[in-house]
């Protein structure tokens, strides 16, 4: 009852019949030639974004310079990076990845559950309190965490010794620990946000059929929500553990001084602390990372062949939640413990610290509003917020839409070619950020003069679009495997055209995912640098580079007013979302 | 034959007239060469200067690329500049490796959007000498007028430098103890204690082994290295982490920083041997779309009024008499004895060196 097998896909999309409309809608909804062409247009549009700036790099790492250099083909850049050192690194950085993986993965899982499938008090409070520190620049929940637990005078350690009376520290921040539990503050919020809209769009009734079978609770989420639940799960593991390979802000920060190394520090360093940036040892680094990672890819492709895992039915759908009883408050303790120690604690210190002179200095005398007035007085700052704004609507929207349109195709058609948009949308991801972003820029200045994207925000924009993308398609297609095929068929077969069936029912009914993957991509526009700091002209600045300028002349106390206000923000986004969720979910 | 007399007659009046006015001349000029040397050919630069200033005036702005990220300094002058000459400034910031890297793809794909190029002179000699992206520097008229160990052989024209030195917290460290030099970080009394920017990787930290390597020695450096130093990257968040008392030393600290500090329990150090400095300066990007514009800030950077703010922020001014009047404290930072700086040319060996050293 777990896994239902499928009928032929085939059977839906290829004998679809076709349908009169625009030239647009037919191509995707009708004739070959007309799928043939969008598709066409698809892989050259994802080429673009995803291929092109890769295709640079891979010269970058088989040249012995960069592009526009003299230079000669070789592979020293791979043979550079066969070192018994980069193999210890390399383990070491997996270790670091699982480690902070799989903790990451079941906290986010039971969450999930907690939020989206039981009667827990306060969850949809709880839903938007809890993914707070994902919205934070990475950098100021750094500052806030090695001023809570660094072992000299870190605050936990310093009321540990206070109420204990011991002279050794309880937590080291600068440690394995530290580094693992500052990945997980961004991990866990990104990983619930992932997930908990597809724990909402199960049908309750295969929970409920299993516990009249005699199976125990745990059986059942074991069993039936878990296993409903494996493309979501597999994505969502796959999402965070190459971030976790990819990520150096955690390691780069709380590692180097307790002698940790990653592989991302190791390409950091080549390219920002050498005599002469190492782009071939960077690039040939990142692309056998790359390879890694795809193995994880078609893994994942093996695993979820030819099974099922449609919830949302054209058979009444209930959206209802687990009743725990007394339970409902120890879940809710659960989750308000995780509220604070996981938000109040680095938050609080980030909002305290923001009111006086220094952070970490917090006497009577030291009281201001100085850091708000300089935030709200600065120009450049809200000529960046600008920008960022529209750069975020415009990219957000945009690569979703994208994202939207390439899960559908991979997951609910037999179309020739599917494979291979998919496999594209996931190559941005399994890129360091860093290495990307030069990507980015060697593309886009080496287009031929004619074509104006360098140096303007359609740079920027693109860019964006391609980072975001992985992460767009990841959610839709999560929401589109829960979705019945009957639906669809119903919707045509009652005369509704493929635009039609596409809004009424693959919209609608994934418009959820499609929010939170929304939000999801606009915040991470917000906060991407990497490629950024190498696209953006005079005049486009974006959040981020004020941001990294502002830090980079010591105006932390600053930095953290425009996270908190990038906070506000997200509440508001969130609030709004939710909201209509539930007139959404009372109505259906 | 008449004719020839005639003839005779004029050629021997003329060349009594040329004599007279030969000798006229000679005297003319004899007297002009006295009030001399200075008068005469200062007018001609004057004029040539004034060419360039029209010229930059009708191109009208300025698009600076700036290593130095973050600096509200950079605006400062910007308008100064733009005061003074109605020429507009565009800035775009980066960190060096980043903004290195896009001037390089920009001119290799054609695009020559910079005009001046702020960075220091290590970065210089890469962008001379690899990426071969840079001009030769114009002669202005305040070019020949900074100190001679700032006129360099690579084509920056230098600005200022920036002093690294020690940094205390006074509620750990007693001012008996307080560290002097660079030689009484050795002293073991500090193991454990030191918070140091990573000498492993281009940087403050890599700064301070180069100079220190090189003048007191290779014991001294290993010495060093067996304090237990931790290791960091961040500046500004490492001061504030010895401010908080995590640290008793943070080092190298960048000792113009001590003004934005005012009110914590620190203090910045110069040591006796003096600072370990970077120096930096202005380059001419290649095919540059302003090159007028771009010789007018080159020549505005070394002139008394960017030279003063960047003194009276604690940098090294490369114009002499620039700290008259400055506060103690600013005065000292700014005039602290320069120790020495790296050497491009020897990064590698250098580096290796380090990571050898700091394992």
């Amino acid at each position: 009852m777990t896994i239902i097998h499928n009928r032929p896909l085939d059977d839906i999309a290829e004998t679809a019949p076709t349908l009169g409309g625009n030239a647009f809608t037919r191509a995707f909804s009708g004739g070959s030639l007309w799928r043939l062409i969008g598709m066409l247009v698809l892989i050259l549009l994802l080429g673009f974004l995803t291929i092109y700036p890769l295709a640079m790099l891979l010269y970058g790492s088989l040249h012995s310079t960069p592009p526009g250099m003299a230079g000669e083909f070789n592979l020293n850049g791979y043979r550079s990076i066969m070192t018994t050192q980069n193999l210890i690194v390399l383990a070491n950085t997996v270790g670091i990845s699982l480690a902070k993986t799989i903790p990451s993965l079941t906290i986010a899982v039971f969450l999930a559950w907690i939020v989206a499938r039981t009667d827990t008090p306060f969850r949809g409070a709880l839903e938007v309190l809890i993914t707070l520190p994902f919205f934070i620049p990475p950098i100021l929940t750094a500052m806030a965490w090695g001023m809570l637990a660094n072992p000299q005078v870190g605050v936990i350690n310093m009321v540990w010794r206070w109420a204990t009376g011991a002279t050794d520290p309880l937590v080291n921040i600068y440690s394995y620990g530290g580094v693992i539990w500052h990945m997980c503050q961004y991990s866990i919020p990104f990983l619930f946000l992932f997930m908990v809209d597809a724990f909402r769009a199960m049908d309750p009734s295969l929970e409920e059929s299993s516990r009249m079978c005699g199976a125990s609770r745990w059986t059942t989420f074991r069993k039936i929500t878990l296993l409903l639940m494996l493309p979501v799960l597999t994505s969502s593991f796959m999402l965070s553990f190459i971030k976790g390979i990819e990520t150096f802000e955690s390691a780069l920060f709380f590692g180097l001084p307790a002698g940790i190394k990653v592989i991302t520090t190791d390409i950091y360093e080549s390219i920002n602390h050498r005599a002469t940036p190492d782009y071939q040892y960077a690039t040939s680094l990142s692309f056998a990372i790359m390879g890694l990672m795809f193995l994880l890819v078609i893994w994942q492709w093996w695993m979820l062949r030819g099974k099922s895992f449609q919830t949302v039915t054209g058979k009444g759908f209930r959206p209802s939640v687990m009743e725990l009883g007394p339970w409902r408050w120890v879940t809710f303790a659960i989750c308000l413990m995780f509220f604070f120690i996981t938000v109040v604690l680095p938050i609080g210190q980030l909002m305290l610290g923001s009111f006086f002179r220094f952070f970490g200095f917090y006497t009577y005398d030291m009281l201001t509003l100085e850091h708000y007035r300089a935030v709200f007085a600065n120009s450049e700052f809200w000529r960046a917020v600008r920008n960022t704004m529209m750069l975020g609507l415009l990219g957000a929207t945009a690569t979703m839409a994208l994202g939207a349109i390439v899960a559908y195709i991979s997951v609910r058609t037999r179309w020739r070619g599917r494979s291979l948009i998919d496999g594209m949308a996931w190559l941005p991801w399994m890129m360091p950020g860093m290495v990307l972003g030069v990507g980015f820029l060697w593309a886009f200045a080496m287009l031929p003069g004619p074509i104006p994207i360098y140096g303007t925000v359609w740079a920027l924009l693109l860019a964006y679009i391609a980072l975001g993308t992985p992460v767009s398609v990841r959610v839709m297609t999560g929401a589109y495997h829960q979705l019945s095929y009957d639906l669809e068929e119903c919707s045509r077969v009652h005369g509704a055209s493929w635009f039609q069936t596409m809004w009424r029912i693959m919209v609608a009914l994934a418009w959820p995912a499609f929010a939170v993957g929304w939000v999801l991509t606009f915040f991470g526009i917000m906060r991407e640098l990497s490629a950024s700091i190498l696209l953006y002209s005079v005049g486009s600045e974006t959040l981020a580079v004020v941001l990294m300028k502002l830090w980079a002349n010591g105006n932390a106390e600053q930095v953290s007013v425009i996270g908190l206000m990038m906070m506000l923000l997200v509440i508001v986004f969130r609030w709004v979302q939710l909201s209509f969720i539930k007139s959404r979910i009372s109505k259906l | 034959m008449t004719t020839n007399t005639s003839m005779t007659s004029v050629i021997q009046k003329t060349s009594a007239i040329q004599t007279w006015s030969r000798r006229f001349f000679m005297a003319a000029v004899g007297s002009l060469a006295i009030s001399a040397a200075a008068g005469m050919p200062a007018f001609a630069q004057d004029a040539e200067w004034q060419k360039v200033i029209d010229a930059g005036k009708k191109e009208g702005s300025l698009v600076l690329y700036t290593a130095l990220v973050g600096q509200p300094s950079t605006k400062q002058i910007a308008e100064a500049f733009t005061k003074q000459y109605g020429i507009s400034v565009e800035v775009l910031e980066a960190r060096a490796s980043e903004i290195r890297e896009r001037v390089r793809v920009e001119q290799a794909a054609g695009r020559f959007a910079a005009d001046v190029m702020f960075t220091s002179e290590g970065q210089t000699m890469l962008y001379d000498k690899e990426d071969k992206s840079v001009d030769p520097l114009p002669v202005t008229p305040n070019s020949q007028k900074i100190g001679d160990k700032f006129k360099l052989k690579v084509p920056m024209a230098s600005v200022m430098t920036i002093p690294y030195g020690i940094m205390i917290n006074t509620g750990l460290v007693k001012p008996a103890d307080e560290p002097k030099s660079w030689k009484d970080i050795a002293d073991p009394k500090w193991q454990g204690k030191i918070l140091s920017d990573d000498p492993r990787a281009i940087g403050a930290g890599y700064l301070w082994f180069f100079s220190t390597y090189d003048k007191i020695g290779e014991d001294y450096v290993k010495k060093v290295a067996s304090q237990k130093l931790v290791f960091t990257r961040d500046q500004r968040e490492s001061q504030r982490r010895t401010a908080r008392g995590e640290y008793s030393i943070y080092m190298p600290v960048i000792m113009t920083d001590f003004s934005d500090l005012k009110g914590l329990p620190v203090k910045f150090i110069i040591p006796e041997e003096g600072v370990p400095y970077v120096l930096y300066g202005n380059v001419m990007l290649k095919k540059a779309p302003h090159p007028n514009a771009a010789k007018l800030y080159l020549d505005f950077m070394q002139g008394p009024v960017v030279q003063k703010i960047y003194a009276g922020l604690g940098y090294g001014p490369v114009l002499g008499g620039m700290t008259e009047g400055l506060p103690a404290d600013v005065k000292a930072i700014s005039e602290a004895k320069l120790y020495g700086t790296t050497d491009t040319t020897r990064q590698n060996e250098m580096l290796a060196k380090s990571k050898d050293i700091f394992k």
